[in-house]
């Protein structure tokens, strides 16, 4: 066990190095840089030049890679085309944003998992094709849009809700719940569709297969049946469906918390882009790819620990990293 | 019994496209010229109300739906096509040589890293240091091209080795007619349900680069929806139309492609 967790912790560090090659080196080959973003569309070459003495980007990309990535490493994030350090620009804002992907994982492992059951069970029934529609519906529709529409239901029709996330600076969203109902659910809307689907296809493999007909022939009841012969063939791909969930949830917040106007990364990274700030969107691909790598690792064990024939095998076949 | 899914999502796909392309041409008015006051309601004169700065809606909804297309579909194909050659290369040399899989680990595994990356985040990343249309097409490329090379190496793999492929190569066939005429057609199925899975996410990556202001024009849908949230409580039909068009699209396309998807399945199986 431990050497599969060393493992996977070894394969995940030489994905994050050549992560933050493609970040750094692959992104310099494109045009524009920092020195392009600070002055503008109207500079005259003398000064981009002087600009990027000044700034140090004269100097070889390889240099420059090393010094970014060896202040990653201390925990320094760098400096903004503004000048202003990153991790001051990031300040609670990765917090606030985990804080939606957090809830909505939490929420999305019991509601997955009833309303996979709930359909699953009855493969082929009108409540199974009811789902299915639903969640496709759900699954196919950009979450912004599915966010405009909560909007126009529950803010504008209904008035219910507030449609824009006003947090007093000093707050936090926790101290106005009310603010956090619609992004959670645009959210859990659209990765708890996904899961459902995932949930239902092997809950309705699973009623089908020799095991669960022999315990239901042998005359167990129906919830003997589904404790002792179903559910423990469906939660480990449960599990790592959640598991990828909540890797696709990290930078996944954008585009709601952009629709509600909420205090996360979504704002930051869009004001990065819209003003070349290389810096910031560097440091963030880099802070939240290593999020979804963790949660890839966590996967990939849990599966391993949740399936007896990979938990005993010889040779452990990777899962989430092949 | 059968879901009727495949066939009303084909008509409305029909209506959508013909909106999409025909509507620049028949736009009553000029998208970014205001026709009346801001946030009017609809009107005989503004079929759909108003904006914010007194744009017909409906102009700007038949206006912006063609950038946005032809965006997608652009950053679709390139990175379809860029996956499909970095996967039959990694299949060809790799399955035949039998011993090295270096293509693979020179190719195929840098791209599995740009896949951990949150996709979004990997469009926004590629727009901050390359802004306009070309960002936007090589974005949605990239963001496609490490699922397209596995595909299509997973596809072309068990068919490099066949009889047919080492009778050309004995015959002393070039490489253009062993990928045209020996490969590509028995991959055929599995790459038009790719193309179709990257064109899906090709539409919601250019929607939402527009939501998030660095869209492929002044008037595709994305920008629309974003436009329309201040404005929401005076008049929701600014919002209603472009979110009930971008959704109606995304799961159109998204039924067909997983019809293809299961089709191309069905063939090899």
């Amino acid at each position: 066990m431990i050497r599969l967790v060393a493992g996977r912790l070894a394969t995940g560090a030489a994905l994050l190095v050549l992560l933050s090659l493609l970040v750094f080196v692959g992104v310099d080959l494109l045009p524009g840089d920092a020195a392009n973003a600070r002055l503008g569309a109207s500079a005259t070459p003398a000064r981009l030049a002087e600009t990027r003495q000044r700034l140090g980007l004269d100097r070889p990309v390889l240099v420059r890679y090393a010094d970014w990535a060896g202040g990653l490493l201390r925990g320094d994030l760098g400096t903004s085309v503004s000048g202003t350090p990153v991790s001051a620009i990031l300040g609670g804002r990765v917090a606030n944003s985990a804080l939606l992907a957090g809830l909505t994982t939490i929420l999305l492992v019991p509601i997955s998992l009833v309303v996979g059951m709930w359909a699953g069970l009855r493969p082929g029934s009108r409540r199974d094709r009811g789902v299915a529609v639903a969640s496709l519906l759900f699954v196919a529709a950009p979450e912004f849009v599915t966010a405009g529409l909560l909007v126009l239901v529950f803010a504008i029709g209904l008035g219910v809700l507030p449609a824009v996330s006003l947090i007093p600076p000093g707050a936090g969203p926790l101290d106005r719940p009310a603010a956090l109902v619609l992004p959670v659910l645009a959210l859990l809307l659209l990765h708890a569709s996904y899961a459902v689907r995932m949930i239902r296809a092997t809950i309705a493999a699973t009623v089908r297969a020799p095991h669960v007909e022999f315990a239901r022939l042998n005359g167990e009841p129906p919830r003997d049946v589904v404790r002792h012969a179903v559910l423990p063939a469906v939660l480990p791909v449960a599990l790592q469906v959640w598991l990828l969930t909540a890797a696709a949830l990290v930078g996944g917040t954008v585009l709601v918390e952009r629709v509600f106007g909420y205090p996360g990364i979504g704002e930051v990274l869009v004001t990065a882009v819209r003003t070349g700030d290389l810096p910031v969107a560097q440091a963030l691909v880099m802070v939240l790819g290593a999020g979804v790598v963790v949660a890839l690792l966590a996967a990939d064990v849990g599966v391993r620990l949740s399936t007896p024939t990979l938990r005993t095998a010889e040779q452990p076949a990777p899962v989430a990293f092949r | 019994m059968r879901w009727p899914g495949t066939r009303v999502a084909s008509g409305v796909l029909a209506v959508l496209l013909v909106v999409i392309v025909v509507g620049p041409l028949v736009a009553p008015y000029d998208p970014a010229a205001p026709v009346g006051l801001p946030y009017e309601p609809p009107t005989p004169q503004a079929l759909l109300g108003t904006d914010a700065l007194g744009r017909d809606l409906l102009s700007r909804i038949l206006d912006g739906g063609l950038p946005m297309l032809g965006t997608a579909l652009a950053g679709a194909v390139a990175g379809s096509a860029l996956g499909t050659v970095a996967g039959l290369l990694a299949a060809w040399w790799d399955g035949r040589s039998g011993r090295s899989r270096w293509v693979e680990g020179a190719v195929l595994r840098p791209l599995d890293t740009l896949a951990i990356v949150p996709p979004m985040l990997l469009v926004l990343l590629i727009l901050t240091a390359f802004t306009g249309h070309a960002g936007l097409v090589l974005a949605v490329a990239l963001t496609g091209v490490p699922l397209s090379a596995r595909v299509l190496r997973a596809a072309a793999a068990p068919v490099v080795t066949r009889a047919h492929v080492e009778a050309a190569v004995a015959r002393g066939e070039g490489p253009a007619w062993i990928v045209g005429r020996e490969l590509l057609p028995l991959v055929a199925g599995p790459l038009v349900a790719d193309l179709g899975i990257r064109f899906v996410a090709a539409i919601y990556v250019v929607t939402a680069a527009g939501f998030l202001g660095v869209g492929p024009s002044g008037t595709d849908w994305g920008t629309l929806i974003v436009e329309a949230l201040p404005g929401v409580e005076l008049a929701p039909l600014l919002l209603a139309v472009p979110v009930v068009l971008v959704a109606l699209l995304a799961v159109s396309v998204t039924v067909l492609a997983d019809d293809a998807v299961r089709r191309s399945r069905a063939v090899l199986a």
